[in-house]
């Protein structure tokens, strides 16, 4: 444990992305190209300074490692890409930090970079859902043969237990779409700047019931980078280090169902009354849910805010209905969440829009959005990895 | 039942069993006979104990709804007469759980825990689907 314990020994030292937007007509290796060079740039580096790549959400549908590779004649000693499935952002960064750590590179550009109008069919959910191919549905236990299909129908299974099993309702859950909506609306970046209300909300339309079209995250085009090295060779450039100070892995196994914490019993998770119990991420970091200034999860639907709040033990199984109300996750609030806009108003970047914020908000970058003093955040999702962050 | 136009299971060695039983109007699913674990998705070996001693056990085909979904969307061209169609989550009897649909039953009919029971449909030549109505 000790020589290898990373707390604070990795940094962030450089952010980027491209433009963000519905129907950008470039390419993932455009747009892929274009968050490096800005996230370089960012940290005053060089393009022959980097020599790890860990592209997220890649072959088939994001960026191609090889390809991306080859296109920005890069010179890699260390590379890797997860494949098309947008739950693997903590983990690219964690290896990342690893593998500077150990020395296997001095500077990885983890990202990730998608094109879905370069497509011209849909590729989330439908004919060209790979996810419900895989053997038993994959991680979002999708089942074409029943019409069962997307990632959208998987939340819509929860929100629909969650609803029955605590008496949330849908206009409680418009309050996390609303909330992000807000912080796009202060966010020159994000897609979806015009604010919405409650009303909105439940006046749009039902994609997979009980989910209706704002509880839904942006389909777009995009891509954003981060630059880890180590916390020494971090401390020499031109911007402040964020620092990795804690990390946890992403659990699997029969216990798990992307959507939720352990025991909410959907698929073949067994039912018992989940206690988060204490993580290990905290511990690492050396810090408690009292120390956290603003926390960011995977959105991709906004019951997944829901469920990432009870797995991480910021409410109670049961509570985070209630919890999400009256602005507490808005910034200002108790618990400011997702301050960019989220997948859901900023754009998908699947989880690389939400570390560049993250970023940007330990550096005191963040203007009309800024959390106040904000010195410790958290990364933390519903299918249970995290990252703490401190500058 | 040929101009079937749905998506249909990728039928493989792993999970062959399954749906020859369902053809044959069985719910099967592997039973270890060390340990007792019954297990779905298929798998060639026990989760439990790896035992690779197992049973293709039937069972009731009897079961409650855990949860369910309605889309207003068809994501499948083969499915855009069928909106809003619902697809359900069923805990068997036995265990395990299953996606499924729900058919005898208006949408807005179905409620959390509802009874349910197996309805085998013969989708085409070679495949059935389980398909779940209420229990009168």
């Amino acid at each position: 444990m000790s020589d290898w314990n990373l707390k604070d020994q990795t940094a962030v030292c450089g952010v980027g992305h491209s433009s963000y937007g519905k129907r950008l007509n470039r390419s993932t290796i455009d747009l892929g190209g274009e968050a490096i060079r800005n996230a370089l740039e960012d940290a005053g580096l060089k393009k022959n300074d980097l020599d790890g790549l860990i592209v997220s959400f890649g072959t088939p549908i994001g960026a191609d490692a090889d390809t991306l590779a080859y296109a920005l004649g890069l010179k890699l000693r260390m590379y890797n890409q997860t494949w098309a499935h947008g739950r693997f952002t903590a983990s690219c960064l964690q290896w990342a930090a690893m593998a500077v750590k150990a020395g296997l590179a001095n500077y990885v550009a983890c990202l990730a970079s998608i094109s879905f109008s370069g497509f011209r069919k849909p590729m989330m959910g439908g004919a060209s859902d790979g996810e419900g191919a895989r053997e038993g549905g994959g991680g979002h236990g999708e089942d074409p043969v029943y019409g069962m299909t997307s990632p959208g129908a998987g939340s819509a299974l929860i929100a629909q237990k969650y609803f029955a099993k605590y008496g949330a309702t849908s206009r409680q859950l418009g309050a996390v779409a609303v909330a992000f909506r807000k912080h796009a609306s202060l966010n020159p970046a994000a897609m979806m700047r015009n604010p919405i209300s409650i009303e909105d909300h439940q006046n749009s339309r039902f994609v997979c019931e009980p989910l209706r079209l704002l509880d839904y995250c942006q389909i777009n085009d995009g891509a954003a980078c981060v630059i880890v090295t180590t916390s020494e060779r971090a401390r020499d450039l031109q911007k402040s280090p964020v620092f990795i100070s804690g990390m946890q892995g992403l659990p699997a196994g029969r216990e798990e169902f992307i959507w939720t914490h352990p025991g909410f019993g959907v698929a073949q998770q067994s039912v018992f009354d989940y206690q988060p119990e204490p993580q290990p991420v905290y511990q690492m970091a050396g810090v408690t849910h009292a120390d956290i200034d603003a926390l960011f999860t995977y959105d991709a639907f906004s019951i997944l805010v829901w469920t990432a709040l009870e797995r991480w033990g910021f409410c109670r199984p049961g509570e985070a209905a209630a919890f999400t109300q009256d602005g507490r996750i808005e910034v200002g609030g108790d618990l400011p969440i997702n301050t960019h806009g989220g997948l859901i108003s900023e754009g998908h970047i699947m989880g690389w829009n939400h570390q560049v914020e993250i970023v940007r908000q330990l550096r005191g970058e963040c203007g009309p959005r800024q959390v106040a003093n904000a010195q410790v955040i958290q990364w933390a999702n519903a299918y249970g990895d995290s990252l703490i962050y401190r500058r | 039942m040929s101009n079937y136009t749905k998506p249909l299971p990728a039928i493989s060695t792993l999970n062959g069993p399954y749906w020859d039983g369902l053809k044959q109007r069985e719910l099967k699913m592997p039973s270890c006979n060390d340990c007792g674990k019954l297990w779905y998705p298929p798998a060639p070996f026990c989760p439990e104990c790896w035992s690779r001693n197992f049973t293709w056990r039937q069972l009731s085909g009897r079961g409650t709804v855990n949860s369910w979904v309605v889309f207003h969307q068809a994501y499948f061209s083969s499915y855009k007469d069928d909106v809003p169609y619902n697809v359900a989550e069923v805990e068997l009897e036995e265990g395990p759980r299953l996606l499924t649909n729900l058919v005898g039953i208006a949408n807005e009919d179905i409620v959390m825990g509802m009874a349910v029971e197996i309805v085998y449909d013969d989708v085409t030549d070679e495949v059935t689907l389980a398909k779940f109505r209420p229990v009168k």
